[in-house]
């Protein structure tokens, strides 16, 4: 019992990581706590339906173009929206991304409609045994998912010019700026990536959580609360504090009950908030005088 | 006499010969402009005043207004509700600096500490108000100083998982009767029972009283030593203002402020159930009502009030359609108005104001220095 | 005469680094002490220390012969002692007029009373108010009262700092490099107000200071100190002929 949630709270919170991830990189390029991360991955749900359905395209197929329109999304609203207002403070920044949630969830809402839609691709709910423990072939499959991604973020910002260049800005965006990178250019990138994430995001939850404007809200806010978790600046961290909470919410669900889920997630940060007022790997405040 | 009075005069004397150092001719006009200024400010205030008392005339006045129905006081009632909780959150939001996604928690506090107290206990509106708000700043107190370090987004995420601990527990404790409910009778003020336009009436008082309070404040000593925390906490404290006292005192008052709006708003419907306490959404709408209205204004909950709580009302037939009109004006606000409605509503008065007082002649000679902007410093909060 | 601030062997560490090492400083009531010594010697360390906002593993801390190790910074005000920031720390979206009041907090009051407006808070209000009215002409300031602080030029900002520190009514007054970055002219101006202070005010003034011919002409006492420790103290004169000091600013030739 204890095995077989545990494993599948790490299913469920490799899938937060995503959202927790998109949360943290946003962030410490742009001061932005972004409201509008879930419904991005709400939007490439809905796509995804629209080109396998519609378009009656293959599933990798639809992956690439769904990806492309969810990245473009990511950049319109910051070309549109974020930009416009970049030198306001971060609670104006804020608001403006819960505008753009009002948004997205009306668009959704009129182009495909507020009742729940099944997503066409399933993935096999069949047990297959690991380490003692029976998990689904579904939560193996998107534990795969988050992992290659993981992968693919760490080389991105380990080895590429423009991954460097992120994380310079993260550290300090003025002496990037006079270091000659630009750094709009890497605003732009930093939310193409939230995008990109959130395509994965949308089209992994979507089997699980079935499509609907309200879909990503939980998660959202479950992301929110595992990037804060762990400091708002650290990635490593987003993901701990993800797996942490996926792991401990299965727990509780499995043994309190269902609607002790959420509740946990927040006893858990206002706990840890409490004592490490920064979060877990955030930058603790010095005092400089 | 006043050590201090009495060396600045030495000051004055002795300086008088240096290079136009304190000439006691410029001290003595200085001083004059001064006084003028200040008559001029009590003048303007005197008008606000009046103003202010000309509007709460024409607020009681209009539930009389021929061709006004009780449903109408009912529906402007429930917008003087949302106006006050909206107060409680730029309390703490606008003077205080501390952002709260969590005050729907305060509002549940409040509105189930009355309604329990009636249902049981069967006391009126008035007890019940001052229960509800007492109730709600004790635990806003508690939870000032939880989170006494937390700053910013960990601030926001800290109150919302406030809120939801408050919806989880009137959920699943059986005094709260969850999403059953609590039914109340009607309501009562002392021995009268009142039915929606008393209802209104009452609600305008608190809103006046809420409002009071918060003129007091920013103008005492108190909100001087909340601001000075928020701009600057290291030379606050060295001003000798106890961050722990106070920021737990804002806490407090922006708590026991949205407390008071939930009393009424559980009284107005007489109906109380987790399905409408437990929803972080009112958190929202209070955070976006306090900042699209201008938190650090006294008219700001009131103008961002009016505007998240009527924009549903009026574009209800349109579904989806009012979410995304919902959205586009909140980002044109915040694009235009990016301190808030009452700013920029209050531009033509203020500038009017300065030219009164530029025509006095004060501060002439700082004029010049105005445009002396620091880049680096331009970053509040 | 009898001592006003005093810290006796006060150790603070940041991780492994010593930022003080056994310094120990007296400061004479009625007297302007200053502190000098090289980039990184401890002095502003030592100065949070003697404001409370910073913490230290030994030594004892000393106001009026009372021990205040554990004060917190709020507390000093109360005591009677205020102070200065090297970088200007000022409320810069306020007036000046707000600034120099929120400097006289301490003066407030009951804070429910002043928050109801009560009679009693009202007069306090005025009284406060009028006085800093007054500190403003003092500092030459009352033309600025109604601009906000960030507009106001570098030299202003300064006077507006002392000018918070002075309307809590202090006796004792930290003053750290209160003429960095400063003309010529606004440092003789400082200087002769850093006096006024003392004179007139009877204000005990404690000074971290890099402008030799302040400190020198201004101090009574001086207090050197190097790499977090004590160095040498003596009067101006001294300090000038001290070989250890000259050692210390110019370097030994070996």
């Amino acid at each position: 019992m204890f095995g077989q949630l545990a494993m599948s709270g790490l299913a469920t919170g490799s899938l937060y990581a995503l959202t927790a991830v998109a949360v943290v990189v946003v962030f410490r390029n742009t001061r932005v706590i972004n409201l509008a991360q879930g419904d991005f991955a709400m939007i490439a749900a809905f796509l995804g339906i629209v080109f396998l359905k519609d378009f009656q395209l293959n599933y990798f197929l639809m992956l690439p173009l769904v990806i492309v329109c969810s990245m473009l999304l990511g950049v319109l609203v910051e070309r549109l929206v974020m930009r416009p207002i970049a030198d306001t403070d971060w609670l104006t920044l804020f608001t403006a991304t819960l505008g753009v949630y009002y948004i997205l969830h009306g668009v959704a809402g009129w182009a495909w409609g507020r009742d729940t839609k099944a997503f066409p691709v399933t993935f096999d709910a069949k047990p297959v045994s690991i380490l003692g423990t029976l998990v689904s072939e579904g939560h193996l499959v998107n534990m795969a998912w988050a992992l290659g991604i993981g992968l693919i973020l760490f080389l991105f910002f380990k080895y590429t010019k423009q991954g460097i260049a992120m994380r310079a800005v993260t550290d300090d965006p003025e002496t990037a700026k006079l270091m000659g990178i630009p750094v709009r250019f890497i605003v732009m990138l930093t939310w193409a990536m939230a995008g990109f994430l959130a395509a994965f995001a949308g089209l992994l939850l979507a089997p699980i959580l079935y499509v609907s404007p309200g879909m990503m809200d939980e998660v959202l806010i479950k992301g929110y609360v595992a990037a804060v978790f762990g400091g708002l600046y650290s990635i490593p961290g987003a993901i701990l504090g993800a797996l942490m909470i996926g792991v401990a919410e299965n727990l509780a669900g499995g043994y309190l009950g269902a609607h002790f889920k959420t509740a946990t997630a927040f006893a858990m940060i206002v706990l840890l908030l409490t004592f490490r007022p920064k979060g877990l790997f955030g930058i603790q405040a010095r005092r400089e005088i | 006499m006043d050590v201090l009075q009495a060396a600045g005069r030495r000051f004055a004397r002795d300086r008088a010969g240096d290079a136009g150092y304190l000439d006691p001719e410029a001290v003595d006009r200085t001083r004059r402009q001064r006084r003028a200024l200040a008559d001029m400010k009590a003048r303007f205030q005197k008008q606000n005043w009046i103003a202010a008392g000309l509007l709460m005339g024409l607020a009681a006045l209009f539930p009389m207004l021929p061709g006004v129905e009780g449903w109408m006081a009912y529906t402007v009632a429930l917008v003087i509700i949302y106006i006050i909780a909206a107060q409680g959150v730029a309390v703490l939001t606008g003077y205080a600096g501390l952002v709260t996604v969590g005050h729907g928690g305060f509002l549940a506090i409040g509105a189930y500490t009355s309604a329990l107290l009636t249902k049981h206990y069967g006391t009126e509106l008035i007890t019940g108000l001052i229960a509800g708000g007492l109730m709600s700043a004790l635990i806003g107190c508690l939870l000032g100083l939880i989170f006494l370090r937390l700053s910013g987004a960990f601030m926001a995420i800290g109150t919302l998982g406030f809120a939801f601990f408050v919806g989880t527990i009137v959920n699943n404790v059986d005094l709260f009767e969850g999403r059953e409910g609590i039914n109340l009778a009607k309501n009562r003020v002392l021995l009268w029972e009142i039915g929606d336009v008393g209802f209104y009436y009452v609600a305008l008082a608190v809103f006046a009283l809420v409002t009071l309070l918060i003129y007091c404040l920013t103008r005492s000593g108190v909100g001087r030593a909340l601001m000075a925390l928020r701009d600057a906490e290291k030379a606050a404290e060295s001003s000798g203002i106890d961050r722990v006292f106070y920021r737990t005192l804002a806490f407090s008052i922006s708590a026991f402020i949205t407390g008071l709006a939930g009393v009424l708003n559980g009284h107005i419907v007489r109906y109380i159930s987790s399905e409408v306490y437990a929803d972080i959404w009112y958190s929202v709408d209070f955070l976006v009502a306090a900042i699209v209205g201008g938190s650090a204004f006294l008219m700001g909950p009131v103008l961002g009030g009016i505007f998240v709580a009527l924009l549903p009302y009026f574009l209800e037939e349109l579904h989806d359609l009012a979410f995304i009109l919902k959205g586009v004006a909140l980002i044109l606000v915040l694009m235009f108005a990016p301190a808030g409605l009452a700013e920029v509503m209050g531009r033509p008065l203020r500038a009017l104001r300065r030219r009164q007082i530029e025509r006095l002649g004060v501060g002439a000679s700082r004029q010049e220095n105005a445009s002396i902007r620091e880049p680096g410093k331009l970053e509040a909060r | 005469m009898a001592s006003h601030l005093r810290c006796e062997n006060v150790t603070v560490r940041f991780g492994g680094v010593v930022a003080c090492d056994c310094v120990s400083l007296d400061v004479e009531e009625g007297k302007i002490i200053g502190v000098i010594g090289p980039n990184g010697a401890g002095k502003t360390t030592l100065f949070n220390v003697l404001s409370r906002f910073q913490d230290f593993s030994e030594g004892k801390l000393f106001y009026r012969e009372k021990r205040i190790d554990r004060y917190r910074p709020h507390q000093m005000v109360a005591l009677g002692l205020a102070r200065t920031f090297q970088n200007i720390n000022l409320f810069a979206e306020q007036s000046v007029l707000s600034n120099i009041l929120v400097g006289s907090h301490c003066l407030i009051g009951n804070p429910f009373a002043s928050l109801v407006w009560t009679p009693g808070a009202r007069r306090i209000e005025r009284e406060l108010t009028r006085r800093a009215f007054e500190t403003a002409e003092l500092l030459h300031l009352e033309r600025d009262l109604d601009t906000l602080a960030k507009h106001l030029p570098y030299g202003h900002q300064k006077r507006v700092e002392l000018a918070r520190a002075l309307a809590s009514k202090p006796q004792i007054i930290l003053l750290d490099e209160p003429v960095a970055g400063c003309n010529e002219e606004e440092t003789a101006e400082l200087k002769n107000i850093v006096r006024d202070i003392n004179r007139e005010l009877g204000i005990t003034v404690v000074l971290v200071e890099h402008d030799m011919s302040m400190v020198m002409s201004v101090c009574d006492y001086i207090y050197v100190f190097n790499f977090g420790a004590n160095l040498a103290q003596g009067t101006p004169a001294e300090i000038q002929s001290h070989p250890d000091v000259i050692n210390a600013y110019l370097g030994t030739e070996e």
